[in-house]
């Protein structure tokens, strides 16, 4: 599982919590302010609180979701990586169309106008409009899926081991390479590799050979394809 | 996976972007039904309170009612008088709204004035203006008193202070008397009838004098014990009912009061 797609899920996670706890969109004023929360518009109005659900506002977390958990379900084919990007691409373009339906029919500003006994009460209602914290992390997973999508979800470069032998393993378990482990090294078909100090070495049936880890890896992978080969999952391998 | 990841790609993209077009329609198909419309209840309003006619002026008292939770604080506006054609600023005291007016000509016709106006101020923070329009009935304020009294000779000097909107007649005077503050209280002089003497005032504020020679021939009634004050005493009451008339320009309407005044004669008790 790669760390570019958990960090897309956290994004994910942490907008719809944080969401949950401070509006994504508002309009602030003293007695008349507009909140978008995941549930709908709260609107407060003298000590009046009413709730406006438009539809479009449940499409948002569910597309944010869908574009956190995708590549998390459905890690053969890096279609996933451009299915979630488009998620996440229609989560804010949702929440773009609930801020539009905010200011198509919810809109206020100016004086509201009230009759009273003996004539009419004005009352200024300012307003400010304020983009939330959470619409901002929506924006984050946007662009980060979408960057996601580009580089395969394989932007962070290579985690960094400090055992060459590890790194070894790695790639050949990756590869389903079958290799036994000796001590200080490992063995595939014919070779071992074994550590010492701060060198590899690379045994074979005749000779023994100082290399570096590169040189390490490709023998090992190149004798390990020899072996009949299983074919595994590589995690967006796929066209 | 067997299928082709692109179709699924594909089918799946397609779908949720028609439910987001579905959802985008729909949105905009219920907004009127899901919008919840609210007006403001139960709001402050402003009712003319008092209007004073004095010779000083017009006061245009106004009460601002609140009768719900939201609490209006004025700070300033205007007030005009239709009949009078007046527009004045009102001035905010202890949050009590009030407007002075000068006293012109057309404030002794009517009964009672329409007065519209502004009050500005903060609702619950929010910059707020209660507009009105009001009728009031007016009440005209006149004030006499007294302020001086001289007796001498057996003649009689009454200072009145008059404060009058409308020109007055003062006088006649009915059974007045002057007597000591002791006991017993012994008269200076008394009468018992009307004493034909008037003074004339006119409207505003001015002081009159009223004198009156005390003696006998002010009427059978008339019993004067002493033409100077009583000697070892320094303190008397001046009893004065009294008529006064006020020349509207609808009539003239005579009224009866008592005036009254203690005073100390010379520098003791």
């Amino acid at each position: 599982m790669r760390v570019e797609v958990l960090l897309q899920f956290a994004l994910a996670i942490a907008f719809i919590v944080l969401w949950v706890f401070m509006p994504a969109w508002s309009i602030g004023g003293a007695n008349y302010s507009i909140s978008l929360m995941p549930w709908g518009y709260v609107v407060e109005f003298f000590g009046e609180t009413h709730i406006i659900p438009p539809p479009t506002v449940y499409a948002v977390w569910l597309f944010t979701i869908d574009a956190g958990l995708l590549p998390l379900v459905w890690r053969r084919s890096r279609y996933s990586l451009y299915l979630a990007a488009l998620f996440s691409v229609l989560s804010l373009s949702m929440l773009m169309d609930t801020i539009l339906f905010q200011q198509r029919y919810l809109q206020f500003h100016g004086y509201t106008i009230a009759p009273t006994p003996t004539g009419y009460i004005y009352v200024l209602l300012s307003t400010k409009p304020v983009l939330g914290l959470p619409t901002y992390i929506l924006l984050a997973l946007t662009i980060l899926s979408i960057f996601n999508m580009a580089t395969r979800a394989r932007w962070l470069g290579t985690r960094v081991i400090e055992d060459p032998i590890i790194a070894i393993e790695r790639v050949l378990k990756v590869l389903h390479i079958e290799y036994s482990r000796i001590e200080g090294g490992v063995k595939v078909g014919g070779i071992k590799i074994i550590r010492r100090d701060d060198s590899l070495l690379l045994v074979n049936d005749h000779r023994i050979d100082e290399v570096d880890l590169g040189t390490a890896i490709t023998e090992a992978v190149k004798v390990g394809l020899k072996q009949p080969v299983s074919v595994g999952v590589i995690d967006y391998g796929e066209d | 996976m067997a299928t082709n990841p692109f179709k699924i790609t594909l089918l799946i993209s397609i779908l949720s972007i028609a439910i987001a077009l579905i959802l985008i329609w729909g949105t905009a198909q219920t907004a009127p039904s899901i919008i919840h419309y609210s007006t403001l209840s139960n709001t402050p309003y402003i009712k003319v309170e008092s209007i004073n006619v004095t010779s000083n002026g017009v006061y245009i008292r106004l009460a601002l009612i609140n009768n719900g939770a939201l609490a209006f604080t004025p700070t300033g506006g205007w007030v005009e008088v239709v009949e009078t054609g007046q527009v004045v600023n009102v001035t905010i005291i202890n949050g009590m709204v009030i407007a002075k007016l000068p006293l012109t000509p057309q404030w002794m016709g009517p009964a009672s004035v329409g007065v519209k106006g502004i009050v500005s101020g903060t609702l619950n923070g929010s910059r707020a203006y209660i507009a009105f329009f009001d009728l009031a009935p007016i009440h005209i304020i006149n004030t006499i008193g007294i302020t001086n009294v001289s007796y001498a000779d057996c003649v009689l000097n009454v200072t009145l202070s008059v404060n009058v909107v409308v020109p007055v007649v003062i006088g006649p005077i009915i059974n007045m008397s002057l007597f000591t503050v002791s006991t017993p209280g012994y008269y200076v002089f008394e009468t018992v009838g009307v004493v034909n003497t008037t003074v004339y005032a006119p409207a505003g504020s001015h002081n009159v004098t009223l004198t009156i020679r005390v003696s006998p021939a002010l009427g059978r009634y008339t019993y004067v014990y002493s033409c100077n004050y009583l000697s070892g005493f320094s303190k008397y009451t001046l009893w004065l009912p009294i008529g006064v008339t006020y020349i509207y320009p609808t009539g003239n309407v005579t009224s009866y009061t008592l005036l009254t005044k203690t005073f100390v004669v010379g520098g003791g008790s």
